[in-house]
């Protein structure tokens, strides 16, 4: 058996994670690429891709950095090691970004210009007036919020903020004998990117433009030679990378002292730039060569964003979607009786989430109420469940949170509201040692007439009310016994208490649920074995670890149809003969985030279908608090499973990943054209519209005579 | 309905649990929380409890009177166990606790903390009927020591607590340092001397088709792998055979992954696993009971029953009178004399309520005082009084605690020996005045049935007893001869006189 194992982990049946993810970058520029889409959503999309390349250098890039440093060998699953791994990562993404200007310049700039919106490339292009008027808002807007810095003899290298646009010039002293200095102004972020300027046609310009235009006025005693916009991205994430090895992640900890903080990783610079410029650049960041990204276009694309936001071009954009109401609960729903009645599952963004909000609303009001428990991963600004739960402190419910505070960039803003949920009475606690805490579960105890009974709501996706409307995802209402007893043990453990004697049905992570996904693909190799039917359909958003690819290829090889959709990185390779050719994958990036996690398996017709916070990667398998959770009502599993069948038969936002290794959209021949979320924003309109009809048709109806 | 707190302070973990009672008979677990806090090691050794784990321990249990209040519950009980048993200064450290955290921690002798696992079991209702309607052995696995309690036809027969406890057990292996493959064997040695005297004594022609299992490592994994196939909890012997051989092929590292325990814990489980085996084997039970119950259930159940909660189809009273009875029988006792005095002292009980004001539980004390009577005899015709006092003393009676026993060990000393009064008894004696005051009047009762069967030929098996005025009017239906009764009864009746300011008087009934 054990040889058999290394069989399915041999390196050339993966795909590297790094690799892979420029892969899904691609299929989120492809969609910018898209003439079907609509101008302002290509926009969009393109904004999307700079910032996942943004997040993707300051973590995963940074990391690879950190292995190279502490001279880290081991290699990964597809057998590359670090330094592997940056080389073909600078090719890649240097080919990425080439597509993104390209696609920037090339299709959508003319496409505005077409569709009247003037983007004013150059500052040098602009109109007297418009200049004038220009140089009026500088003075007035932007001036008083710039500090330029120069620097000779007396005055060091300023500090330049990592991810911040910045302006470098080269400047000699008028009165000085023509030696360069190095000057350098940062694009405040305080102010707009995207500057309107007035007049009959629409026309914007960048910050950066205007404040290039007007540099001179900053460098009084100074003659300008150049001036040129550049951004860097430091590796300043002081907290180890969770995605690693534990021996890794010892190593880089020794090293931790001798990194040097905050190092450039990426140095983005005006295409054209002066090469003295450059160099000096390049020298006082002490990066090389290979980090230099040299951009024919703005910098930070991500003011595409701002840009989808402009006024008056509705027609250039998707028709907005409003979540539908769910018809077991209208407005207004005693949400605890009609959890009674039976589970609930919700389907977001489809349907709204205001249930999710309600539940914790009216359980802080309901005097019946005993206590409210939950996590909290990343929640939205003004979060209405973080107001609901202080609230019922206030109420003296027993209020119990646990806030994770290692989420992402999202620190400081966790810290915040969590003191104030401290304030307002609130146990909260601020994550476990070692462990991200990514479930998404919520406890409410509440005592009846006839003893205690827990509601509880489970979910694939975080209590935000706000990414809600934009991530898929799927959560359950339930009032379960068996559900409500394993809630309980999981507050339990997450306050620090022993594991319970045993779990009804939750599986959670790191301890039992990397078997459990094991035992499950295992059991359908089993039947496939013994020539009964078996299938797994899995949704997901990554696919990264070895040990269930492994299960995956060991299971397929057996004869087990697997259809995975694997939203952004997938390792595992398909059409492998004789190992993987049973499996098929493929990956829809829509206009909302696919970020459920759906896992179906045929068991020998008592088929049995799970949801989870976790996706299948070693991060989510043993290094954070994840819960599996299975779904059992039969309609319930009827919807997920049409979930999963409507995205399997998706033509229109599914790309399909190729025995090459490569992502095509399907093959829409003789196929009809269907695309799964708008399909998901049809029923769910259909559904709420007809609950609404027999809400209105609640006549009595009189019985008439009978003969 | 009412909601109950249970907490356990045990050797090595600090367990509550929430239960919510609800209509007559339903009991309902609703939380079940645990903390690790090894406080067997400390008190073990030293007898004493450091301060960082007083800290520690007072730290949970506020958060524990947290959790209850969240619960609103109506009412908790914590008992301690051997770890607070053992610890000199425990009555310091108990009130400092209690002034700290507000909960009181009641600590339970050997014999009442088995009684209160064997409710547990009980808890369980129905499939513990059934379970012992055959012959059943419970073996209830501690940190310290464990209890084997045999059941016959559903009567208890003999419960014997043997020094084999699972920490304690680990402690000598690794004081050997043996290797894991020696372990099974290695432990087979250590267990044979004690397991050996247990078999000849009381399983030896028994028939022993079940075994009730109650531990912290084993039975959690049987209640959670069985869930796969067949009943939760329940194992025959041939797979645990099979689970044996598991157990021995494979390492710490191994267990623990396929069991989802601690590497540190697989260690004690197989240990657990070794000691039920050779329970197995040596009774060829065919079926394992593991009902995962822990102390905490018996606790909520002993409240609902004094809160009447629930009616337990079992009658607990019963174990203990069948459990005096087989100590009896041990020593010789004479059954028939016995039961004359039970029935004696029960009649003479009951109808002078009024005048000792003593409730079921001292009926009870009586009742074992009565079978236990002369089991001193074994050793001293003479010195009867104070052997069977040493006897009942040094035997573990299931479900009587310390104090219990030594009132009941009392009663039948002071039946052949002269009364102690308080002030002279006190001086030897733990015994508060209470108990003391109860002490003297079941000893006046049974000294009197003792009188009324002088002559061990059960005249008086028909007797009825009536309160009149300050007479208490015993009238014999018999046709024989009670001359010596009547003329020695003076002697014994004066100390009931002396009690209750009553004379008992006895009238002969010639029946036809």
């Amino acid at each position: 058996m054990g040889e058999k194992k290394n069989l399915y982990k041999n390196p050339e049946y993966y795909t590297n994670r790094e690799m892979s993810w420029v892969l899904f970058n691609h299929r989120v520029l492809s969609e910018a690429r898209d003439k079907n889409i609509p101008l302002f959503e290509r926009l969009k999309f393109l904004s999307i891709t700079a910032s996942n390349l943004d997040e993707f250098f300051m973590i995963r890039v940074a990391s690879l950095k950190d292995m190279v440093n502490a001279g880290y060998t081991k290699k990964d699953i597809a057998g590359m090691t670090a330094k592997e791994q940056l080389e073909k990562l600078g090719e890649q993404i240097h080919g990425l970004v080439d597509l993104q200007y390209s696609t920037y310049n090339r299709s959508l700039l003319p496409l505005l210009e077409q569709n009247g919106l003037h983007v004013v490339k150059k500052h040098e292009q602009l109109s007297k007036e418009d200049a004038a008027y220009l140089d009026k808002y500088f003075e007035s807007n932007v001036y008083p919020v710039l500090t330029p810095m120069a620097v000779d003899s007396s005055r060091p290298f300023p500090l330049i903020r990592n991810k911040s646009l910045n302006l470098g010039a080269l400047v000699t002293k008028k009165e000085g004998k023509g030696e360069l200095e190095f000057a350098t102004v940062q694009v405040p972020s305080v102010l707009p990117r995207i500057v309107e300027i007035p007049g009959e046609n629409r026309k914007v310009i960048l910050l950066e433009e205007i404040i290039e235009r007007n540099i001179h006025k900053l460098f009084l005693n100074y003659d300008i030679v150049c001036v040129h916009p550049f951004r860097i991205m430091r590796n300043a994430d002081l907290t180890i990378e969770e995605d690693e090895a534990a021996d890794l992640l010892k190593e880089i900890e020794k090293q931790l002292k001798k990194r040097q903080w905050g190092e450039a990783i990426r140095l983005e610079v005006e295409e054209g730039i002066d090469k003295r410029l450059l160099k000096m650049l390049k020298k006082e960041l002490a990066i090389g060569s290979e980090a230099v990204y040299a951009i024919d276009g703005p910098l930070d694309l991500t003011f595409l964003m701002k840009m989808y936001g402009l006024e008056g071009f509705d027609k250039l954009k998707a028709k907005k979607y409003t979540p539908q109401p769910v018809p077991k609960l209208p407005a207004g729903e005693d949400i605890f009786a009609a959890i009674r009645e039976g589970d609930i599952l919700l389907h977001h963004p489809y349907q709204t989430f205001t249930p999710v909000v309600d539940f914790i609303r009216q359980a802080a009001k309901d005097p019946d109420v005993l206590a409210i428990k939950q996590t909290l991963y990343r929640v939205s600004g003004n979060s209405p469940i973080i107001a609901a739960l202080a609230q019922a402190a206030e109420n003296g419910k027993q209020v119990s949170v646990l806030v994770e505070l290692k989420a992402r960039f999202d620190e400081e803003n966790n810290i915040v509201w969590a003191r104030m949920l401290e304030k307002a009475g609130c146990h909260v606690i601020y994550g476990l040692v070692g462990l991200k805490t990514h479930s998404k579960i919520t406890l409410v105890v509440r005592r009846e007439e006839d003893g205690i009974r827990r509601y509880v709501h489970l979910g694939t996706g975080n209590y935000n009310d706000a990414t809600a409307k934009l991530y898929t995802d799927v959560g359950l209402l339930t009032c379960s016994e068996a559900i409500g007893e394993d809630a309980t043990a999981v507050f339990n453990m997450l306050s620090g208490y022993s594991e319970p004697l045993h779990w009804n049905k939750l599986s959670l992570a790191p301890l039992w649920l990397k078997d459990k996904f094991l035992y499950l693909i295992g059991r359908e190799r089993d039947a496939a074995l013994a020539g009964k039917p078996a299938r797994i359909i899995a949704k997901m958003n990554s696919l990264c670890d070895a040990d269930v690819i492994a299960a995956l290829y060991e299971a397929a090889a057996a004869g087990v149809k697997i259809d995975l959709i694997v939203r952004g990185i997938c390792c595992l390779k398909v059409g492998i003969p004789g190992i993987s050719e049973n499996i098929s994958v493929r990956s829809i990036v829509g206009n909302f985030l696919e970020h459920s996690r759906i896992f179906y398996f045929e068991n020998d017709g008592n088929d049995e279908i799970y949801c989870a916070s976790a996706d299948w990667m070693p991060r989510n398998l043993e290094r954070r608090v994840e819960i599996l959770f299975p779904v059992e009502k039969e309609e319930l599993k009827a919807e997920l499973l049409h979930i999963l069948q409507n995205q399997l038969k998706d033509t229109v936002k599914a790309h399909l990943l190729t025995p090459e290794g490569t992502y095509e959209k399907v093959d829409r021949r003789g196929k009809e054209t269907f695309n799964s979320q708008d399909a998901f924003c049809k029923e769910a309109t259909a559904m709420a519209a007809e609950s609404k009809e027999t809400e209105n048709n609640r006549v009595f109806i009189p019985e008439t005579h009978h003969e | 309905m009412k909601t109950f707190a249970a907490i356990d302070v045990g050797s090595y973990e600090l367990a509550m649990k929430i239960f919510e009672f609800s209509g007559k008979d339903k009991m309902r677990e609703i939380d079940h929380i645990r903390h690790r806090i090894d406080l067997g090691t400390e008190t073990y050794a030293t007898g004493k409890l450091s301060y960082d784990k007083v800290e520690e321990l007072s730290r949970v249990l506020k958060e524990y009177k947290k959790i209850m209040e969240s619960y609103k519950a109506d009412a908790y009980k914590a008992y301690g166990t051997s770890a607070i048993r053992e610890m000199k200064n425990s009555g310091i450290i108990r009130d400092q606790i209690e002034q700290r955290t507000g909960i009181n921690i009641d600590v339970l002798s050997n014999s009442e903390q088995r009684f209160l696992d064997y409710k547990s079991i009980a808890s369980k209702g129905e499939e513990f009927d059934k379970i012992l309607e055959k012959g059943t052995v419970i073996v209830d696995i501690g940190g310290g020591s464990i209890q084997i309690s045999l059941f016959d036809k559903g009567t208890l027969t003999t419960t014997q607590n043997l020094k084999l406890g699972v920490l304690r057990l680990r402690e000598r292996l690794n004081r050997i340092n043996a290797r894991p493959a020696q372990t099974e064997e290695l432990l087979e040695e250590i267990d044979d001397a004690q397991l050996s005297v247990l078999d000849k004594f009381y399983l030896k022609d028994k028939k022993i088709e079940n075994i009730i299992l109650v531990d912290d490592y084993l039975s959690r994994y049987l209640m959670q792998k069985r869930e796969e196939s067949g009943t939760p909890g329940y194992i025959s012997g041939k797979e645990y055979q099979t689970l044996m051989e598991f157990l021995r092929s494979s390492n710490a590292r191994d267990i623990a992954f396929k069991m989802g325990i601690s590497e540190e814990n697989a260690q004690l489980l197989f240990i657990s696993a070794v000691l039920l085996n050779r329970i197995i084997t040596m009774t060829g039970a065919e079926l394992i009971w593991a009902p995962g119950v822990t102390l905490c259930d018996g606790i909520a159940y002993e409240y609902a029953q004094q809160q009447k909660m629930v009616i337990s189809s079992h009658d607990f009273d019963k174990d203990i009178l069948d459990c005096a009875i087989q100590i009896s029988k041990r020593y010789m006792g004479s059954r028939k004399r016995a039961e004359t005095l039970e029935s004696l002292t029960m009649t003479i009980f009951d109808s002078t309520k009024k005048l000792h004001g003593l409730g079921k539980r001292e009926r009870l004390y009586l009742q074992i005082a009565a079978i236990l009577h002369d089991c001193g005899k074994y050793i001293s015709m003479v010195n009867l009084g104070e052997c069977s006092y040493r006897i009942i003393m040094a035997t573990e009676i299931i479900g009587l605690s310390h104090l219990e026993r030594e009132i009941v060990a009392n009663v039948v000393k002071f039946n052949h020996e002269e009364f102690l009064y308080y002030e002279a008894l006190s001086r030897e004696s733990s015994l508060d005045r209470q108990s003391y005051l109860t002490v003297a009047k079941l000893t006046a009762i049974l000294r009197i049935a003792n009188g009324l069967d002088r002559s061990h030929k059960q005249k008086f098996k028909d007797v009825k007893a009536l309160l009149k005025d300050r007479e208490l009017i015993l009238t014999v239906d018999t046709k024989e001869d009670i001359t010596l009764e009547k003329g020695l009864f003076a002697d014994r009746a004066q100390f009931f006189e002396e009690v209750f300011s009553v004379q008992p008087v006895i009238r002969q009934k010639r029946g036809l």
